[in-house]
Order: structure tokens, then sequence, then C-alpha cells
């Protein structure tokens, strides 16, 4: 073969010289370490052979085929010179056997395929599904690669695999969907081989870090005025600085050595058996599909990982659909210095020659994509003189996965996570019947016991929840509602379901007919904010007093705590003149005092005030005051004239009183809706009903009935046109003798018979209309004599009678002569339809053939 | 009715009759007894009802300021008048009078809603000013020309029209003719208009109205055309080089130029105009002046619109610190006040007063030292500006006066053709003189040629004259760049000093309004 005809690059192969260790060291090490046993925690799941059902599976799995069998040999004579040339490097993993016991080579175990969901059309996506579709095992043996790699479909069937077999089926899908993605084979840390996120922070705790917009200062204008004079003096400011600094700096130094000593106090011990523990993960190239970096991806985790990420520590081979390719260069520094161009033949051994890396990254790549191309094309003709061998196809069965496993996503649908200080928790939507699909938990110490917060994601509710934050310190619940909830709930934050106590709820305004965004409450206060309303009202803010007496439990009327203030702030409506737009409106109903402040002009500072005591006084002849000028007190920017009058101010109190009164029963409406949407909240809470799309044919009960009533109906509709479709010969077969086969005589003897039965049928037919109508005739002729007789004698009554008679029977008689013609047209038709009919019955075909 | 109050005396609209008017249509009860204590303005009358009356001439009405409604319907009112005061009138009621002529009514911009039911009009004009028009009732009058419907057509939001009881509401055409020609009206005689009548009164009057239409929309559009060219003459002339951007200033230089008129007939100035083409030259010349000064008006503009939003910038900011000095201040104030109320010992309340007494005039004098601060620094950007300004308007003035695209130019050009035109002119004298000249010169221009001197000048005048226009529009130009831009400063100075007047004032009548009211407190406290 190709591998033998230069052997000699070989002994480049030697780069171990480098390290340290010696091959005889490395190698008692090795063996010493090996002796080592790590009690695997807990008892993991064992796949073992006599659970996977082999006898469904197809020959592929249980034989080779000859260019297989070929590919093996290569293989095989590869390993050995490789273990001749590298004797102190682990033999490869090359053809591990398949769950069949068959040798199999691990780039035909790779299937690429691209699934026919659009969510696993990225790398993310498609990973996050494997790692959660699968569950994982660990090695049998951590610190050597699996004697077995299944193939992906029964990986999947069966929902459990080692990092093989997350790695080999993460491959195939990314491949599949036209990313340039390799298996590896190689160590990582103790972390990502057990899957131990311990010690990860939970991606959903890691908050997005704010973007800081640098504001952009204009440059200062032309006409700019100058600041006024600075006196305060530099050398202070400056000291003051220096000491700001200075207590900055140590307070971060503190804050730094905090931070070490909490790293310190999380690091796990060291692991014995750094460096030497196999993983297998996956490598994505860069090039295809716009992917600008290459990559890890942990096909446990669906994380991805730089290519100098310290937790793996050393490739020794990695393979795709294609080739198979050994790593020369050296790990002693983890996989911070690999060159990943597997075109480099000094850097990566390849297995086969001339599949597609053949080429060496040039350092001038300017043209690079054009000649890829023309190469591809060129390559084409090449390939089949050059390419003494091409990678079999792979021998495992298209990997599908049904649209309700991938619904169903973990196994059972259930899944845990455990990270740093956090435990995630995932369900399938429907799984719960409130809606629960993901619950992350949030804990104060490493080893989880102090819950700090719960945050549950639900979907499909029909409350439209979407997620309930519960801050367990505070005992703070933030529940986020998607649009369309009833009341229009955005956010409803509480710390109980009982009504005045301190919660915030937000809405969705547009929602609104109100505009009202935002109502806070506490035990002695209401405030609400709104927006967009036509009135300008912006705020409104409303403090209870105590109630004035407890009413008995169970009286039906309400009794709301008494307003002592009232406050309202409006926003400027342009349309009045600031002296008369009110912005801020106060009513001390306890004082009986209305406070008013108005907007500011554009060109002032001060804002007109006015304060309207509200007292009804009697003065000293027994008479009401009704308005006197001490009780309204006002500031005006410009004093108007007109304003000064008693009337005016009269009539604006009376304005403002009526106002209060409508601001009051707008005050207990908030209090009633409150009230309202607590018990709506609770209800929703009891009932969690889920709902169902229209399109989801499978749960919607109503659509499947509606689809089964319909095709019973189908069914039905069905079995009676079979019903009408009638045997014309059945009568005249039933005076055969049963069971025997028809003679020819007798076959032409049943058609007579048949013709002519239907030839008198219709003769009787047109018999009968005939008769019918000479009946008609005849009766109408009697009538008319009659009438002619009787004529001078009818009343006007019997006349009329006799006329529609006789419009009615003419009537008859020209249907009666219409059916008769047609019946005489078609009846020679219908004769000769049934004779060709008879020609072509199945049970007369052979027999008539001769007369026909 | 009518003729039952002809048979009485007229009334004369005096002001007892107004003052009655006014008490009975008043506010009631509490109300009203307040309006007694305090009687009522007639400005501040909102509605004014005088139906009934008698009044035959309409008058005294002119303090009702701010009336929106009156009514003065059953009277035997026979003119339109007195009325012109009462500009923001919306309702005006004259149904059921003698009026004859529609007039008097060119002041009521804001009328929307006039009645002149059973009256003597014959022809409805004089509306013009009621542009925003939506009711009209003319039922019940003496139009007969179906033409003035068309009149009715400028008033874009009249919706409600009644024309019944007139001699054209008897034609047999008259509701398909109104509707045609008033296509925006929903209520035709007290009837919402259909949508099939519209209809076939559109089909029915289609040419006619095209016709109309188009005419209105030439008139529109020439209208516009005017508008649009006295809005470019107004910008040309706020850049002060209006009429230069054609030869309008050339022609000028020969409308009053008798001589240079006759002197064109001369043999050989014709050829001097098209060697030299003097027209050409002189308006290139004024061209480049145009454009020049559009370019500097730019620039001035943007000068002043910079120094415009710097100095809104400054004082903004200055009146958003105010506003926040004065909001601080009003929290701590109405703590201390509240604590003076709750407070029962003497002396205690002596001291918060006076404490509140300090905290007043600190307020009054970081106010002013604010204000005083801004009126600094606007100084000293307005003293910038007004040199930049200046600046900008003398280098204006100088290069049109003297530099490359200029008048200087223009000068030039002039005596250079006046040169060549003496040349001429003498030549031809000389033939004349040899008795040369074979071709025929007009009577007046041969006088000219009797003797050297007066064709000198002949020919001297008519330079003269040119020289007089040039130097006349250059005048013309300078003094009014320089005016405006005195008068540009003096506006910013003044505005300046008005502004700090009224902050100041402003700032004062707070302070004044605080001390009361703290001196108010005090004094009830002693009281009580």
């Amino acid at each position: 073969t190709e591998r033998l005809s230069r052997p000699e690059k070989m002994p480049k192969l030697l780069r171990k010289e480098a390290t340290t260790l010696t091959p005889e060291l490395l190698r008692d090490m090795e063996q010493k370490l090996s002796e080592i046993k790590v009690p695997i925690p807990g008892d993991p799941p064992h796949r073992t052979d006599d659970t996977i059902d082999i006898a469904n599976l197809p020959p592929s799995y249980k034989v080779n085929t000859p260019r297989e069998e070929q590919l093996l040999q290569v293989a095989d004579n590869f390993s050995r010179q490789y273990s001749h040339l590298c004797p102190d490097r682990v033999p490869l993993l090359l053809y591990p056997l398949n769950e069949c016991e068959v040798p199999k080579f691990v780039s035909t175990t790779i299937r690429p395929t691209l699934m026919p969901f659009p969510e696993l059309y990225n790398w993310d996506t498609c990973a996050q599904f494997v790692s959660d579709f699968l569950t994982m095992m660990p090695l049998p043996d951590p610190l050597k690669p699996p004697t077995h790699l299944y193939s992906s479909t029964t990986v999947l069937k069966y929902q459990k695999g080692n990092c093989f077999d997350f790695s080999t089926l993460l491959c195939s899908m990314l491949i599949g969907s036209g990313y340039d993605a390799y298996c590896i084979n190689g160590y990582a840390s103790q972390d990502l081989c057990l899957m131990d996120l311990t010690r990860e922070v939970c991606p959903l705790t890691v908050k997005a870090k704010e973007v800081v917009h640098a504001e952009e200062k204009a440059p200062p204008k032309k006409y700019a005025i100058k600041p006024p004079r600075d006196m305060t003096s530099r050398f202070e400011q400056d000291q003051e600085m220096k000491r700001q600094e200075e207590i900055k700096t140590a307070e971060e130094k503190q804050l730094r050595e905090e931070e070490e000593r909490l790293m310190e106090a999380e690091k796990a011990a060291p692991d014995p058996l750094h460096g030497l523990r196999v993983h297998c993960w996956v490598l994505v190239l860069s090039g295809k599909r716009e992917v600008p970096e290459s990559f890890f991806i942990d096909a446990f985790t669906a994380r991805s990982y730089s290519t100098q990420d310290s937790h793996f520590l050393g490739i020794e081979s990695l393979w795709n659909h294609k080739n198979y390719w050994v790593n020369m260069q050296d790990c002693w520094n983890g996989c911070k210095d690999l060159v990943f161009d597997l075109g480099d033949p000094v850097r990566w051994e390849y297995l086969l020659l001339g599949t597609d890396k053949p080429h060496l990254f040039t350092t001038d790549d300017e043209d690079d994509g054009i000649n890829d191309d023309d190469d591809d094309v060129e390559n084409l003709g090449k390939e089949d003189e050059e390419k003494s061998f091409d990678m079999p196809h792979s021998w495992v069965e298209q990997i599908e996965i049904s649209p309700d496993a991938f619904e169903t996503r973990c196994p059972n649908g259930k899944k845990i996570i455990l990270y740093k200080r956090a435990k995630l928790e995932k369900w399938a939507p429907y799984l719960n019947n409130n809606g629960l699909v993901c619950r992350l938990t949030t804990y104060e110490d490493l080893e989880c016991t102090n819950i700090l917060e719960i945050k549950e994601w639900y979907q499909n509710r029909e409350d439209m929840l979407e997620l309930r934050h519960m801050n367990k310190t505070t005992g703070l619940n933030t529940d986020y509602f998607k649009p369309g909830h009833p009341q229009a709930l955005r956010v409803h934050s509480y710390k109980s379901m009982l009504p005045e106590n301190d919660r915030v709820m937000e809405f969705y305004q547009s929602a609104r007919v109100d505009g009202l965004i935002k109502r806070e409450e506490t035990p002695k206060t209401m405030t609400e904010h709104f927006q967009g309303r036509p009135d300008f009202l912006s705020y409104r803010h409303i403090n209870f007093g105590p109630r004035v007496k407890k009413l008995p439990l169970n009286s039906a009327e309400s009794n709301p705590r008494p307003i002592v203030k009232i406050t309202e702030r409006f926003c400027r409506n342009p349309a009045k003149p600031a002296d008369e737009d009110v912005a801020e409106r106060v009513f001390l109903i306890a004082d009986e005092r209305i406070q008013l402040c108005y907007h500011c002009r554009n060109d002032h500072i001060t804002a007109s005030k006015r304060e309207f005591l509200r007292r009804t006084e009697v003065d000293s002849k027994g008479n009401k005051i009704i308005m006197t000028p001490d009780m309204c007190v006002s500031f005006e920017v410009e004093p108007m004239e007109h304003t000064k009058k008693l009337l005016y101010q009269y009539e604006a109190m009376i304005k403002l009183k009526s106002e209060e009164k409508l601001s009051r029963h707008q005050a207990w409406e908030s209090e009633l809706e409150v009230l309202e949407i607590l018990k709506l909240r609770e209800e929703e809470e009891e009932g969690h009903v889920l709902t169902i799309s229209i399109y989801d044919t499978k749960r919607n009960e109503k659509s499947k009935e509606y689809r089964e009533a319909m095709e019973r109906v189908m069914h039905e509709e069905h079995l009676r046109q079979m019903e009408t479709q009638l045997d014309y010969l059945a009568p005249f077969l039933a005076q055969l003798p049963p069971g025997e086969k028809l003679t020819r005589w007798q076959a032409v003897r049943l058609k007579d018979e048949c013709l002519s039965d239907f030839k008198q049928r219709l003769i009787d037919k047109a018999n009968l209309i005939q008769a019918r109508f000479e009946k008609e005739t005849q009766e109408l002729q009697k009538k008319q004599q009659w009438y002619q007789e009787n004529q001078v004698t009818l009343t006007p009554e019997d006349e009329d009678l006799y006329l529609s008679y006789c419009s009615q029977a003419m009537f008859r008689i020209r249907i009666l002569e219409q059916r008769l013609n047609r019946h005489k047209e078609l009846a020679p038709l219908k004769y000769l339809a049934l004779e060709e009919k008879l020609y072509k019955d199945p049970r007369l075909v052979e027999l008539l053939k001769v007369f026909a | 009715m009518n003729r039952l109050c002809q048979s009485m005396e007229p009334r004369v609209m005096d002001d007892d009759l107004l003052k009655l008017a006014v008490a009975e249509q008043g506010p009631r009860e509490e109300a009203g007894q307040l309006a007694k204590q305090e009687g009522i303005l007639f400005k501040d009358v909102l509605s004014l009802q005088l139906d009934f009356q008698n009044i035959l001439r309409i008058d005294n009405l002119w303090q009702f300021e701010n009336l929106r409604k009156l009514q003065l319907d059953n009277n035997i009112i026979e003119r339109i008048e007195g009325l012109e005061n009462l500009t923001h009138l919306v309702w005006l009621d004259l149904s059921f009078n003698n009026i004859e002529t529609i007039e008097g009514l060119d002041t009521l911009v804001n009328l929307e809603d006039l009645s002149l039911f059973n009256n003597r009009i014959s022809k409805i004009d004089s509306l013009d000013a009621l542009v925003k028009l939506q009711v009209l009732s003319l039922g019940n009058n003496q139009i007969f020309n179906m033409m003035n419907v068309i009149y009715l057509r400028r008033f874009k939001d009249l919706r409600t029209l009644s024309l019944s009881g007139n001699p054209i509401s008897e034609a047999e055409d008259y509701k398909m003719f109104v509707c045609a020609y008033l296509p925006d009206l929903v209520y035709l005689d007290f009837r919402r208009i259909d949508d099939l009548t519209r209809e076939l009164a559109e089909i029915k009057h289609q040419y006619t109205i095209d016709e109309l239409k188009h005419r209105e929309e030439l008139t529109q559009a020439q209208w516009e055309e005017a508008q649009a060219q006295k809005e470019e003459l107004e910008a040309h002339k706020a850049a002060f080089i209006e009429h230069l951007n054609g030869s309008f200033l050339f022609d000028s230089m020969y409308a009053e130029d008798v001589e240079g008129n006759k002197l064109s007939f001369l043999p050989g100035v014709g050829e001097l105009l098209e060697a030299y083409p003097f027209k050409d030259k002189f308006v290139i010349i004024c061209l480049n002046i145009f454009e020049y000064g559009l370019k500097q008006q730019e620039k001035r503009k943007m000068e002043i619109d910079t120094f415009n939003e710097c100095i809104q910038e400054a004082i903004q900011e200055n009146q958003e610190q105010g506003k926040r000095k004065i909001a601080e201040f009003e929290e701590k104030h109405l703590l201390n006040l509240s604590a003076i109320r709750d407070e029962s010992e003497m002396p205690v309340i002596e001291m918060k007063i006076v404490e509140c007494g300090e905290d007043i005039t600190q307020l009054f004098n970081v106010l002013m030292t604010l204000e005083m601060q801004l009126v600094e620094q606007l100084e000293e950007t307005i003293n910038i500006f007004e040199r930049n300004i200046v600046d900008l308007v003398g280098l204006f003035i100088e290069n049109v006066q003297s530099s490359w695209c200029t008048m200087a130019q223009c000068r030039d050009l002039e005596s250079h053709h006046h040169e060549k035109l003496l040349e001429i002119s003498i030549n031809t004298l000389e033939k004349i003189v040899k008795g040369e000249l074979d071709e025929d010169l007009p009577d007046d221009v041969r006088a000219l040629f009797v003797d050297k001197d007066t064709i000198v000048n002949a020919v001297g005048a008519s330079h003269d004259i040119h020289l007089l226009k040039i130097d006349n529009r250059e005048d013309e130009l300078v003094t009014r760049v320089n005016s405006w831009c005195t008068q540009l400063v003096d506006k910013i100075h003044t505005d300046e000093i008005m502004r700090n007047r009224k902050r100041v004032k402003e700032i004062n009548q707070y302070v004044d309004h605080m001390q009361n009211e703290l001196d108010n407190l005090e004094f009830g406290d002693i009281l009580d």
C-alpha cells in the first residue's frame, strides 16, 4: 500500500524527547498509575451488550464489506508501523468493535446527517441537543480509549453513551450541516471527563455585561459661554484626589485578596491522573459556515472552548468521515501550542492519501478562495488516478430523531445539571402540568445547602407566566409575564399575595385603556405611573390612613381605608399656557386643603402656586361664607387681574372639589383592581391551564376529535358507496347452482337473460309513464266536460277551483309527456351501455370474448 | 314678531341694557352672590344674549373683548356694525333682523357659526375673513342669483348651509347645484345630504365644475408662484443683493438716459457693442456680486444661528440651576414652616422665623449671583459676536466696493464704454462735418451733432447718469447692510437687558412672596 511507499517520513515523528521524562520512565509511571483504581462516584449506568438488541440491526452492522476489510488492513498496517516508529506512544484508536462485535474503522462510524429540524442547523443548538438528549456514562477505563464504539443509531435509541459516542453523534450532525468538524481522541481534565460542572459558573447566572457607551462630547461651539472662574485651589484638589486613590487601591487590594482566598477554597484537590484521562471531543475548524476561528466543543456539556483552553491536555489523533490524522506535535503544554493545519504532514500524520486536506496553508493565500474552487475541479479528474484508496461509505444507518423525541429532548424529558453554586433542572414542555420547563436554583455555598434564589421558567401557560424569580433571602417573588395576560400584567413582584402589602405591578401600557405602567404598593401608600393619557396625568400617589372601624368579616361591603392625601402630577399640556396648566395637584383630604402647583414657563424659574382651603365656615350672623379672599392663597409669576376675583377662585374650587371626588373614586377603583388581579392570579395558579397551539396536532384534543370525526364520516361515506354499487348479475347468478364455474353457454344465456330483462324493464317503465299520461288526460277531459255542463250554475269559487285544477293537470301532463319522450330517447342508449358493461364484466369477459 | 316690535319704540343698546343682560345671564346661586358682590367686568363675559330687545343699532359692545357667543336675533337691526372688537367671537346670531347687506364682519376671523336667517340679504359676499366658518344660515332672504353659491366654495370648513326660503331655492336645480358646487357640505337646509344625491349632482354638473376647478387651480398656482417670487425677493433683500441676478441694473442705467439711447443709433456703436459685449460683461459682474452676496448672507445666518443656539443653551442651563435651587429651598422651607406651626414656645418660634428669613435672603443671594454670572457670561459672548458680525459685514462691503467682483469693476467697464462711445461720437461728428456720413440718422440724434461740445456733453451726461445709477445701487447696499447690522446688535443688547430685568423682577417677586408669607405667619402667631 501507499503507506509502505514512504516510510522514510516516520522517524520525524519521534518528538517526545523534548519532554523531561524519558519514555521508559513514562511507561513505568503509566503502569503504576494504571494500577490505581479510581472509585467512580455512584453506580454508573453500565450499558451491557445483552441490553442491546442486535437481532434487528441491518447487515452492514454485522459484516464488513470487502472495501471495509481492505481499509482495516490499511489501518492495521498503519498501526503496526506507528507502534514500531513511536514505541513510546499509546496505541491508536483505529477500529474499535461495534455493537455486533465487528471491528469498524472510526471514520466510517461518522455518518454526516443534516437533521430536518431548523433548530439543529447551528453548532451551538446541535451541541446543546446532543448534551441534553444523551445521558453521560463514564469510560469503563478512564485511562484508555474504549474497546467498543457503537453506531449513533444505537446510541440515540438507548439515549446514553460515553464521550466517544457523544462526539461521534455531534460530529455527524455538524458535518451534515456543513461544518468542518472532527472527533478528537485525547486527554482532558477530570472535570471534563466526568462531566463535572460543579466548578463552572452556570451560564444562566452570568449577567450580560452592560456596554457602557462613551458619551460623545460635542466640540464646544463658537459662542459657547465660558464657565465661571473656578476659585478653588488646585493643590487641595490634587491632594484630595491622591487620598481618594490611596483608599481605592487599598480597597481593591483587599478585594483581590478576598477573591484569591475564595478561589483557593474552590480549587479542587489535585487530580492524581491529571493528563492521563482519555476524553473525546469535537474540533470545528475555521473556514466553512463562516466560522472565523477554530474551536473545541465538549459534547458532554455543549460548551465551546478556545483551542488554547487549559482543560484540554493533549491530542492523540483526530478524524472525520474522510480521513484519520495522528498528532505529531508535542503536548507538553496541553493543546496551547498545537497548530491545526491538517495539511502539514510534519505536524499531522495522515492515514489515507489525497482526501480533502492535502494543501499546506500558504502564507500568501490572497486568491485562496478562488483557487480552492479550481483545485476542486481539477482534483475531480485527478482523484481517480492518484487516490489509491478512498474512505468507504459509513456503515451506520441514517440517523433519525423523531419529532417526539426531539421535543422531549432529555431522557424521560428530565435532566439535572449541577454547576458551581447552582443547580439547573430541565423538563420537556407539557411534562409538568404547570408548564415548568426549567428551574435554576442558586446556592450561597459550594455545598449547595443554602438556597439563595430560584428562577423558574414556564412555557405554554395560559396566564402567560414566563419566569418566576424567587429570592429566598429577601422573600421577594417576581413574576414575569409575556404579553397577553387578561389584565395586561407584565411584572408582578410581591412578598405575599395578601392585599395591602408591599408589591409592584408593571403593565403592558399599550394594552391598557388607562395607560397605567406601574403600580407600587406599600401598606400605607399606593403609587401609580401613567403614560400617554389624554388628560396628561403621569403620576398618582395615595396615602392611606388607618381603618376607622372593623367591619364584621362576612359583610359583603368593602371597607376601604380612608384616604389622607392624593398627589397627582401631570405632564405639560402644550395646548394650555403654563400658568393654567397644573403640574402637581395635592388633595390634603384630612386637612381639607387643596394645593396646586403649575408648570413653569419656558423662560422662568418660578412657577405659580395656589392653595385652597375648602373648609366651609359660618360667619358671625350665621350665614354660610361662600368664599373669602383668605380661602385661596396664591402666588402668581405674573399676576393677572381676573384670577384675583373671588368668582374665579370660587369656580376653580368647585371644579377642584368635583375632581377630588373623581380622584378618590379612581383610587378606590385601583384598590379594587388590585384585589381583582390578586384573585385572578390565585385562580390561575390553582388552575395552571396550558395552552396548546392549533398546529400541535398531537396534543390538541379538539382538533384530534374533529379529525377523527372527519375520518369516520369519510369511512361511512365510502361504505355507502360500496353498497350502492349493486350487482346487476346477482339475481341471474342466483338461479345457477352455486360454486360452479360458468360455462360459455351459461354465460351467453346469462347475458341474454340479463339484457332481455333490462329491455322488459325499460318497456314497462315506458308503459307506466304512458298509462299515467293517459289517465291524467282522461281526468282532465272529464273535468272539462263537467265544467261545460255546469258552467251556468257554478259559483266563482268553484270556477276558480276548476281553473287551478286545469292548470295543474296540464302541468302534470306536460311533465309526463316530457318524461316519456326522454325515456324513449335514453332507453336504447341505456340498453347499449348495459350490454357493453356485461361484455366487460370480469365474470363473463373470458367466456364472451369469442363473440365480441 | 318683527312687525310687533316695529310698533314699539326702538331701544338703544346703552350701558344699562347691557349690565342688566350680563347680570341676568351671569352665574347663579352662590356664585351669583359673589358676582354681585364683585361686579362683572364686560371683558370677562363670554356669552351674551340680546334677543327680542327691539334693538335698532348695534352699539357699545367694544368692551366685550372676550365674547365668544353673541345673540342679537329678533331685533330690528338694519346694519351689521360695531362688532370690530369682538375678535374672539365664535357664534354670532343675527337672525330675524332687517339686514340688507353683509358687512362689518372682516375682523371676526374666529367665527364658526353665523346665522343671518330671515333678513333682507340679496347677495352673499364680504365673508372672506371668516376662514373658520362651519355653519352658515342664510334662509329666508332675497338671494336670487345662483352664482352666490360659488362664492361659498372658498370656505373649506363649511359643513352646514341653509338657503331655503330664498328665490334661488325655488329653482328646480337648486339642491343639485348646491351639492355639486359645495362637495364638502354635509347638511343642506337642515337635512343630511345623502350619497346618492351627491353622486347625481356631481355627474350632472361635472363639466362646469371641472372647468371651475381648473380655473381655481390656475389662480391658486399663479398665486403660489407670485408668493414664491415674493419670498425669493425677500430673501435676496435680506442678503442686500436684490435685482442683481440679471440685467435690472443695466436696464435701469439706460431707462432714464435719453442721450445714451439716442447715441446707440450711431454707426459703429453696434459694432462696439458686438466687439465688447458691454451688457453681457456688466451682467456677469452683477451676477458675481449676487452670488457673493448670497454666500455672505449664508455665512451671517450661520453665525447668528450658532450664537442664538449657544445663548439659549446657556440660559436654559442657568434656568435649570435656578429651578433646582428653588426646589431645594422649597423643600426645606416647607419643613421649617410646619415645624414653626407645631412649635409652641415663643422664643423658639422667633428663632426659627429668623432662620427662615435668613434662608430666604440666602436664596435671593444665590439666585442673584446666578443671574449676575449669566449676565457677565452673556455679555462677553455678545461682545464677541458683535465684533464678528461687524467684521463680516465690513468684509462684505469692502469686497463689494473695491475688489475683484465688484461695483468698481462696473464703473471701469462703464468708463471704458464711455471712452469708446466718445471716440465713435467724435468720429461721427467729423464725418458729419465733412459730409461723409452716408447713413441716415434720426433727426433728434442728428440734432446732437451740432458741434463738439454738444456731443461731448451728451455723451458725458449719459456716462454721468450711468455712474450715478451704479453709485446709488452701491450706496443703497452699504447703508442697508450697515443699518441691518446696527439693528441686529441693538436688538441683541435690548433683548438681553429685557431678559435680565425680567429675571430680576421674577426673583424679587418670588422672594417678596416668601417673605410676606413668613411675615403673615409671624403676624398670625402673634395674634394667637
